[in-house]
């Protein structure tokens, strides 16, 4: 699916139109980096429901989700805050039943996702031969013997989320998305060319000139992309580097009152219910003086 | 003889045991909340091998950051590598290949055969007890990677006859299962606030090697919930020196980031 060379730039609320509930919805981003938190909040807020989501490394942005009721499966290598320890709620869901888990070593899971975007129906890795990883979905990964060598590998069953979400550095209105430095994680990479459909949050929307200038940090190119939203600290609580760090206050702050159903409640409520734009988020997440203070990484 | 160094903590103990582990060889990378490992590495370069390659947060090729500023997965200990290694083509790729040899892992539940478990106590569908998750460990252990094994929490909830869920496989049952399997290397040591073990060789079961300052082996027999391999006798383990220690204070660890590993750990650091 290619998408047009033409204006591409959305709302928040318009950008979230483009979920639909039950999708599988890829996101970018781990434990405290680079996640598009502010996409996050909006479709947490327009109340998607059964949403099955896939990241690599679950953070403070999956486990919202999850606590908000959004979300019907999970699908990563881990979940966790970093050193804030635990994602409480994916903890606590899981435990009780009501959360469909499949966790994944990370080569099997980036085949996964390679397959999906070369339009293959599987790919191969040797990873995970002997863990029972393998035996937790068994319709996703198999052995199989090599054809040439009589090799055991492990065929994993193609990936292509209907949408992957992500934050950038910036992009112009067309949407071709820059990183710096340069893309080099997988979930900038292999996701949005395995996606059905690619929404971007940016830092800021640059013209096309300034793109052609600097091409060497494009990282996703305007016919894979389907929405942009200018989002300034869109990452806000994660780090986007070198930008700005992870908001390290507010994420003690998640650990201490996401120990409890209510504690949690009571932070959606706060920081995701409350604000009526992302401005009114920053403002409430400390304002000025907090955003100065992650933008030394301190 | 210089009068034997004693002024040291048992976080900086496996730091320095680990570093031992170390040599100019090894090109290891690191995965989150590392501390120990990170530190390790970095004390090993200023020491004993440097030409150790560490590749921070197995993005950040042969990086130089000073001193661990926060999370080892942060950006920040990329600082003043020669190149950042892009993750699906060039990481994995050496990864997959054995380029990347060492790795250093942990976890909730270890037992005997080395065999380690990060993802669920009870059952994996409906767990007692949901833990982060397997990450990288599970592809480590699996791709023919030297694997060092740390915990700072030894008892009998981590050192278990067999782990609720083998997320990681150390030796599988032991003897020759791994190598059947044809996964190569697997666990080398596992390094403890009590102590360390290695596995016998033919048996591959857990062994104990040496019992950290003040500790007896007994005591690490009741820590641990099977039967270890015990030699005739096991020796102390190897002191830091003051040097080691200097280093690994001033310059590798001053925030001593290496200490939030022993939230929930007996050991007192």
């Amino acid at each position: 699916m290619a998408a047009k060379k033409e204006d591409k730039v959305v709302s928040l609320e318009q950008a979230a139109g483009l979920v639909r509930d039950g999708d599988v919805v890829g996101l970018q981003g781990m434990g405290t980096q680079m996640a598009p938190m502010g996409m996050i909040r909006e479709l947490i807020r327009a109340g998607k429901k059964r949403l099955k989501v896939v990241q690599l490394v679950g953070g403070i942005g999956m486990d919202w989700m999850i606590a908000a009721g959004c979300v019907e499966k999970v699908s990563y290598i881990i979940v966790n805050l970093d050193e804030f320890g635990m994602a409480n709620n994916f903890r606590r869901e899981v435990e009780a039943g009501r959360l469909e888990v499949e966790e994944y070593t990370e080569h099997q899971f980036l085949t996964r996702m390679q397959a999906g975007a070369k339009g293959l129906s599987f790919g191969v890795t040797r990873s995970g031969l002997g863990s029972q990883l393998l035996e937790t979905h068994p319709d996703i990964t198999k052995v199989i013997d090599c054809p040439f060598t009589g090799e055991k590998v492990i065929a994993v069953r193609a990936l292509e989320p209907d949408v992957t979400i992500l934050h950038a550095h910036r992009a112009d209105k067309y949407g071709n998305v820059q990183f710096f430095p340069k893309p080099i994680w997988t979930d900038v990479d292999v996701f949005p060319r395995a996606a059905k459909k690619v929404i971007v949050t940016v830092e800021e929307i640059v013209d096309t000139d300034e793109i052609r200038r600097t091409p060497i940090h494009t990282g996703i190119p305007y016919f894979k992309v389907d929405a942009i939203v200018e989002l300034p600290f869109g990452a806000h609580p994660c780090s986007l580097y070198p930008q700005y760090s992870f908001d390290r206050e507010f994420f003690a702050d998640y650990a201490s009152e996401s120990r409890t159903a209510e504690g949690t409640k009571k932070f959606l409520d706060k920081y995701v219910f409350g604000p009526k734009s992302h401005a009114e988020y920053l403002q409430l997440a400390g304002g000025a003086a907090a955003l100065l203070r992650i933008r030394k990484w301190s | 003889m210089a009068e034997k160094f004693t002024d040291y903590t048992i976080d900086e103990l496996m730091v320095v045991t680990l570093a031992r582990q170390f040599t100019d060889d090894d090109i290891m990378l690191n995965g989150t909340v590392s501390f120990i490992p990170v530190s390790a590495a970095l004390l090993a370069r200023q020491t004993h091998a440097p030409g150790l390659t560490w590749v921070a947060g197995a993005v950040g090729v042969d990086a130089d950051p000073g001193y661990i500023v926060g999370n080892t997965l942060d950006p920040t200990m990329w600082k003043n590598c020669v190149m950042y290694l892009p993750q699906l083509e060039d990481m994995w790729g050496y990864v997959c290949r054995n380029t990347l040899e060492t790795f250093c892992i942990r976890g909730a539940q270890i037992d005997k055969f080395g065999n380690v478990n990060n993802s669920v106590i009870g059952d994996f569908k409906k767990p007692k007890v949901r833990l982060p998750g397997s990450a990288g460990m599970g592809d480590m252990a699996t791709l023919d990677k030297k694997i060092y094994i740390w915990s700072t929490t030894h008892n009998s909830r981590t050192f278990v006859e067999k782990v609720d869920f083998l997320a990681a496989p150390g030796y599988l049952d032991g003897g020759d299962a791994r190598q059947k399997l044809g996964l190569k290397n697997g666990p080398q040591i596992v390094i403890t606030d009590l102590c360390v073990m290695d596995f016998e060789p033919t048996s591959k079961r857990m062994r104990l090697k040496s019992v950290h300052h003040g500790i007896t082996p007994k005591q690490v027999q009741e820590k641990t919930g099977f039967e270890l391999l015990m030699p005739d006798k096991v020796p102390e383990t190897e002191a830091p020196t003051a040097e080691q220690i200097q280093i690994l204070r001033d310059k590798v660890d001053p925030k001593s980031m290496r200490k939030l590993e022993f939230r929930g750990s007996e050991t007192k650091v």
